[in-house]
């Protein structure tokens, strides 16, 4: 974009905002005008502390929705997890989701994965859930594997979802994001329970709740209650990490257990 | 010897969360994973005092011994 016209659409934005706020039909309009696209638009605002309207209520900093607008997420699985963190990553602001999953939607998915409805059966995972995160948040960008994941699913990302269903993958997964050197978080559920915690280099998490390569392999049973709450704190343990937040996730994890109401942080022993 | 119980997820359907048991001098950590009729293969992480032990360990009077399935699903 040239260096005027972007001066131009800095100056309609700045006349269009109201209250630090750009609603959705003025950047749109503006976007149209200038025939740029609305995340154009919107980054622009963003880089002079305009708000688009949508993120209002999250009450972040202009600077903390610019960083979460910039940063790359990599959400590897599409399901249950994947689609539920997809979603709350999307509504936030993410500017960039990269959708890794292989699979179609089947009717056992219908009872806990968000984007699975008796419309989208048959449909790839990655294809739905991307179409529905354009309906949530236009100005996300978005790449897309449908296939199982490979190193360039991870590569560019500030983050890594882990939204897997197999231990094998898992363990993959975690020793391909230590050699890129990024932070992984991890979740996991069956029935009411569920884990979730963050894999990284001063850690080893998935290596203590993994010991053997395989796990028993039975057909998941997962009650959506768990997969809502575990993609939440994986959604929530990401964004505190890409706006440099603490969290004492990187010593520990966390058990859930909705059945008996009890939440239980663990630390990760250092003794293997 | 007293030894604090702990099971976590689903380990704990029908079971307990917490309970002190009363066992004998020498008992391993395997040997209360097979008396509560818990599946070896399910086991993902077991921990006494916040230490990964192993099912041979033997355990300790005092001893807090945790156990943990494997959870998998996404």
């Amino acid at each position: 974009m040239a260096e005027s016209n972007r001066d131009k659409i800095l100056q309609n934005i700045k006349q269009r905002s109201r209250d630090g706020l750009l609603s959705l039909a003025d950047a749109l309009a503006i976007a149209g005008q200038w025939n740029c696209s609305l995340r154009d638009v919107e980054h622009i605002a963003l880089d002079h502390a305009i708000t688009p309207s949508r993120f209002q209520r999250n009450s972040l900093s202009c600077q903390e929705q610019l960083r979460l607008f910039l940063s790359r997420v990599a959400i590897i699985g599409c399901g249950g997890l994947g689609g539920r963190t997809a979603e709350l990553l999307a509504r936030l602001g993410i500017g960039h989701l990269i959708l890794t999953d292989p699979d179609v939607f089947s009717e056992s998915n219908l009872n806990r994965q968000i984007f699975c409805s008796t419309e989208s059966l048959g449909c790839n995972k990655v294809d739905i859930v991307d179409r529905e995160l354009q309906k949530i948040n236009p100005a996300l960008e978005t790449t897309l594997h449908i296939s199982t994941f490979t190193t360039g699913s991870i590569d560019t990302a500030d983050i890594v979802i882990d939204a897997l269903d197999s231990t094998e993958a898992r363990i993959t997964l975690s020793k391909l994001c230590r050699k890129q050197q990024i932070p992984m978080v991890h979740g996991a559920v069956k029935e009411w329970y569920g884990q979730a915690g963050i894999d990284q280099a001063s850690n080893n998490l998935i290596s203590t709740l993994y010991p053997q390569k395989t796990a028993p392999s039975s057909p998941p049973r997962v009650l959506p209650m768990s997969v809502a709450l575990i993609a939440s704190i994986q959604a929530a343990e990401a964004t505190k990490s890409l706006l440099g937040h603490n969290s004492s996730l990187t010593g520990s994890w966390l058990e859930t257990d909705l059945l008996h109401c009890e939440f239980d942080s663990i630390k990760i022993p250092h003794d293997i | 010897m007293r030894v604090q119980v702990k099971l976590f997820a689903f380990f704990r359907d029908g079971r307990f969360i917490k309970e002190d048991k009363e066992l004998p001098e020498g008992t391993t950590a395997g040997t209360v994973v097979d008396d509560l009729d818990i599946d070896r293969e399910e086991i993902g992480v077991l921990m006494i005092n916040s230490r990964h032990c192993k099912f041979e360990t033997v355990l300790q009077e005092g001893d807090i011994y945790a156990i943990f399935p494997v959870i998998g699903g996404g």
